[in-house]
């Protein structure tokens, strides 16, 4: 056995036994995994996918190391505002992953369910809670929470407030895409920018969130360029790496690090040669842990997952004059909120510019949300002729994914998209004869 | 016709404009539509709603922005019923002025949109009176002659209130979601934004910001009460963490009801709150005095169960004088007539000879020959206590459930759980397992004894669990250990049912399982103790409702 793994076991072992007494020894994990990321990054994937290993693995292990540095929130608080007053977001869904990375996630889980917690929500939520109840992770002064994108959001911060005295903001979605929603959700943001100044002391700067708005712009569009140069070259990266992206565009979005990381993916993917295999649009969470997953899609030539809807669940062009608004109009425009319509729409739109063989959701167990609606999107991709697999199971716990079933619809899927090519291949041979 | 479900539906909008307005209570069946339509892990509630829809009278529904489930069931039904008013009332979570006067521009935008599909018009000034001529609705009252109980928790259906009443219960409040009457705010001046204050100010959901006032206001109502139901529906998450918050605090029974809104719950949905009656009022039932004939008075209780039907004969001196375990066959009825005539037959009695007989289990409405009928979890917290008065804590094993019950010292049940909707942890799980291993039931305990490699059966479900030891079995692994994995994972599904009734040592386990070697020696490493086993735990039950009747008979104080 690996010596990490030993001290999985060994960390998860005494945790069990003794929530609360563990967490200098799961934060010593957290930097030895920042050094190896950084000093031994994982062999077999390329530069880009390791350095945003290392960047994400240094953003949660220093912010854990310092409680005054960071809020709690979920992946659509506005950590644009935040890190305004020099503070990071750490959200649910990554807190949640990385808390994972001990295996802790099953006596989490168990925890959260013994006290009452309904074993139908979502296994990040239901993950965290037991986290923070069982007294086995410490908590910050604050949070901030949205409505967006599922209910989970609101209950499970008021749930904490009230158990372990975490204060937090609670910033309302509305449904609606128009100017009146707008308008109603950018004085949220004024009023929270006003409760976080009185509660840091420090003085917000509008300036500097028009700078974080500008290199927003910036990334997004750099992310487009990245997504169309991964769906033409072969670019190694495993599930998690995707999972790190999404966190980054994020919780490190409007940063001049993370734009400066994917400047240097675009560089670094075109060294890379051609890709010839599938190409795979990716729908909702991604169970990192899971091993057939793992063994088509980790550093894979022959399928490439080439985007996924959860790193680009917004593709606004904010304007920076009015950034209140601009906050307010991205959220409210993301793909995860209003109807499944404008979901489906905005994939459409994602699949128009890369042109994949094929789309995979991942109905992640709890997740309403999303798996209610996984039906009128694979009606949506029929009629863009873009074959579409659904897939049940759990984005963290792993005893709800069960292998044999993911293998089975997973390998019957891909033998039908091979079948497919050799069919077109042999359509255009005959053309050729003829 | 127009459908609604929220209390948060602008109703009344509609109907100064004439409009027929219904409330949607699905009465289902199944889900074979929602099935097709929807993702099977979405909340029954709104699985329930498309079934409804879907059979057609209405000419629209109105939906609020109130859950993850209902934005979906919204999409769905745009997509069947496109010719519909099918409509999705953006409701804000924050009821200061700011909620206020958005939610009116979303009504107002929902009036002219109403307009648009059915040629009538809004009258402002229509609306005014019409909202005058509104009666208060009957809100529910505490009555000092009955047993007062308060709903809380996601919707419950008329179902729930209907079982009350007919034990005789009343139900003092009901805070879910449509259970209160409505009120409206009448505002002169400002029509619109008096109502959407109104609206917006009714008693707070889980989906709203100010949700955290529930606390306040749940105290006060609870107080009039003797118990509290806090109902969930399935796969609807919000309650389930107002119900592990309040649990710790509020100072009143509560009976945790998990509903699918489907016919078919309808007997577990009995069970438990005949159960949780049964525990409010132990104590002060009124005790009937009759007794037959002149000499030893003999009384029976008999459990029919999923897999087993037990019975007993016990004397006035609480002697247990014989028992019989016969299979349940197809109809529960038929076993029940052949234990009674086994037990009769050891004891030399005839049926008129037994002074009362009180059933219980699964199928104890079905024994015509028994005098009442008493939920197995009152039968089997009495049954434990008279085997080992220091039980606190009682582990039952059946063939269709698994429940854990916690006593207090004199064997009154104070808290239960119970795991009836799936198969995963109970006995016929087992079967399966031992079916797929090619073993006996009973040869499954002995061999997981056995076992020298320890293998984890993760899977949560049992359907994922036949599959995952299908796959051991194809990877060669011992029959032995694949069965001591299976009695851990027995185990652990065990130990979270006793951790959420409280582990207040001693402990005992009871039902058929409980002869199961493999899954005893897995309960007590995982929750550390010893279990105590009575002789034949398959009989814990009916030796309870054995007692029942006795008590019945006022023999016993």
């Amino acid at each position: 056995m690996w010596i990490a793994d030993k001290y999985i076991d060994y960390v998860k072992e005494q945790t069990i036994a003794h929530p609360g007494e563990s967490w200098d020894k799961m934060l010593l994990g957290f930097q030895a995994n920042k050094l190896r990321t950084k000093l031994l990054p994982k062999k077999g994937i390329s530069k880009g996918y390791q350095k945003l290993e290392a960047m994400m693995m240094s953003f949660v292990a220093d912010s854990l190391s310092h409680p005054d540095s960071y809020v709690w929130g979920n992946i659509f608080t506005p950590c644009e505002i935040i890190s305004c007053f020099g503070l990071h977001t750490l959200s649910v869904e990554c807190l949640s992953c990385y808390f994972s990375g001990y295996h802790l996630e099953d006596f989490f889980i168990d925890y959260a369910q013994n006290t009452g917690i309904a074993p139908t929500l979502c296994s990040y939520h239901k993950t965290f809670v037991g986290a923070i109840d069982s007294g086995a992770v410490p908590v910050p002064q604050y949070a901030v929470t949205t409505s967006l994108s599922c209910d989970g959001n609101l209950n499970t911060f008021r749930y904490l407030e009230k158990r372990k005295g975490v204060p937090f903001t609670f910033l309302d979605i509305p449904y609606r895409d128009d100017e009146a929603s707008v308008d109603y959700l950018a004085d949220q943001l004024r009023t929270f920018v006003q409760k976080f100044e009185n509660l840091t002391g420090k003085r917000f700067d509008e300036e500097k969130l028009r700078n974080a708005i500008r290199i927003e712009n910036e990334t997004r569009k750099e992310l487009v360029r990245f997504f169309k140069l991964q769906s033409e070259h072969y670019y190694p990266g495993e599930l998690i790496s995707h999972l790190y992206m999404m966190m980054g565009m994020h919780l490190l979005i409007g940063t001049q690090e993370f734009l400066d990381l994917i400047r240097f993916m675009i560089r670094d993917i075109e060294n890379y040669p051609k890709f010839e295999g599938k190409k795979i649009l990716w729908i909702h969470l991604l169970p990192f842990y899971q091993e057939t997953l793992q063994s088509y899609f980790n550093a894979s030539r022959k399928y490439q997952i080439i985007a996924s809807d959860i790193i680009l669940d917004s593709m606004e062009e904010m304007d920076e004059e009015r950034p209140f608004h601009a906050l307010a109009k991205k959220i409210i425009r993301n793909m995860y909120n209003g109807s499944y319509s404008h979901k489906a729409d905005m994939v459409a739109e994602l699949a128009e510019s890369l042109k994949p063989d094929a789309v995979i959701q991942f109905c992640h167990w709890g997740c309403k949300q999303s798996s209610g609606g996984s039906i009128l999107l694979k009606e949506k991709m029929k009629d863009m002729q873009i074959p579409m697999l659904i897939l049940d199971g759990d984005g963290i716990d792993r005893r709800n994914s069960h292998d044999g079933q993911i293998r089975t619809r997973l390998e019957a899927f891909l033998e039908m998209l091979d079948e497919d090519s050799k069919e077109e291949a042999a359509e255009k041979e005959e053309k050729r004869v003829c | 016709m127009l459908g609604y479900i929220c209390k948060y539906a602008p109703v009344e909008v509609f109907e100064s404009m004439g409009v027929e307005m219904k409330r949607i209570e699905p009465d289902v069946t199944n889900f074979n539509q929602a099935e097709i339509r929807m993702h099977p892990n979405i909340c029954s509630f709104a699985k329930g709603v498309l079934e409804e829809v879907m059979r057609g009278g209405y000419e629209g529904v109105i939906l609020t922005t109130c859950c993850d489930s209902i934005r979906r069931l919204y999409d769905v039904l745009k997509e069947e019923f496109p010719g519909a008013f099918i409509y999705m009332l953006d409701t804000p979570r924050i009821t200061k002025d700011a909620g206020v006067t958005l939610y009116a521009q979303r009504i107002r935008e929902m009036a002219q949109a109403y307009e648009k599909f059915s040629g009538k018009t809004f009258d402002e000034r229509k609306f005014l009176k019409h909202l005058k001529g509104k009666q208060e609705e009957q809100q529910y009252a505490v009555k000092s002659s009955a047993l007062n109980i308060g709903i809380l928790g996601a919707r419950a259906n008329e179902s729930i209130k209907q079982i009350l009443q007919e034990r005789g219960a009343n139900v003092a409040f009901d805070l879910t979601c449509t259970g209160l009457g409505r009120k409206v705010l009448i505002d002169e001046e400002e029509v619109m934004e008096g109502y959407a204050r109104g609206l917006l100010s009714q008693f707070p959901c889980m989906r709203m910001e100010q949700a955290s006032n529930r606390d306040e206001l749940i105290r006060r109502f609870s107080e009039s009460v003797d118990g509290i139901i806090y109902h969930t529906v399935q796969f609807c998450d919000n309650y389930a963490y107002e119900y592990a918050w309040l649990k710790d605090w509020l100072k009143r029974p509560i009976l945790l009801l998990e509903t699918d809104y489907t016919r078919q719950s309808g007997g577990q949905v009995r069970t438990r709150i005949e159960a949780f009656l049964e525990s409010l009022s132990a104590g002060r039932q009124p005790q009937k005095v009759y007794r037959k004939g002149d000499g030893q008075m003999y009384v029976m209780g008999i459990d029919s169960g999923s897999t087993s039907t037990n019975a007993v004969i016990m004397d006035e001196n609480r002697k247990i004088k014989a028992f019989s375990v016969v299979r349940t066959g197809a109809k529960s009825g038929v076993s029940a007539d052949r234990a009674l005539q086994e037990v009769l037959e050891k004891v030399g009695l005839t049926r008129e000879e037994i002074a009362w007989i009180v059933s219980t289990g699964y199928g104890r409405v079905s024994i015509s020959f028994a005098d009442e009928n008493v939920t197995e979890i009152s039968c089997h917290g009495k049954g434990a206590h008279y085997f080992n008065p220091s039980i606190r804590t009682i582990l039952d094993i059946g063939g269709q459930d698994s429940k854990a019950i916690r006593l207090n010292e004199n064997g009154e049940v104070k808290d239960f759980v119970m795991n009836d909707k799936c198969a995963a942890g109970t006995g016929r799980f087992l079967e399966m397992i031992a079916r797929t291993l090619e073993v006996s039931l009973d040869e499954l305990g002995a061999i997981a004894l056995t076992s020298k490699e320890k293998i984890e059966i993760t899977s949560m479900c049992s359907v994922f669990a036949e599959s995952e030891v299908i796959s051991l079995i194809a990877n060669n692994k011992e029959k032995a250990d694949i069965a001591d994995g299976v009695c851990r994972a027995i185990a652990n599904k065990a130990s979270g049912l006793l951790r959420r009734v409280g582990m207040e040592p001693e402990f005992m386990m009871t039902g058929g399982v409980a002869k199961n070697p493999g899954v005893v020696r897995a309960v007590e490493e995982k929750i550390g103790a010893k279990l105590y086993i009575c002789e034949e735990p398959e009989i814990v039950g009916a030796a309870g409702a054995a007692l029942d009747a006795l008590e019945k008979m006022g023999r016993l104080s």
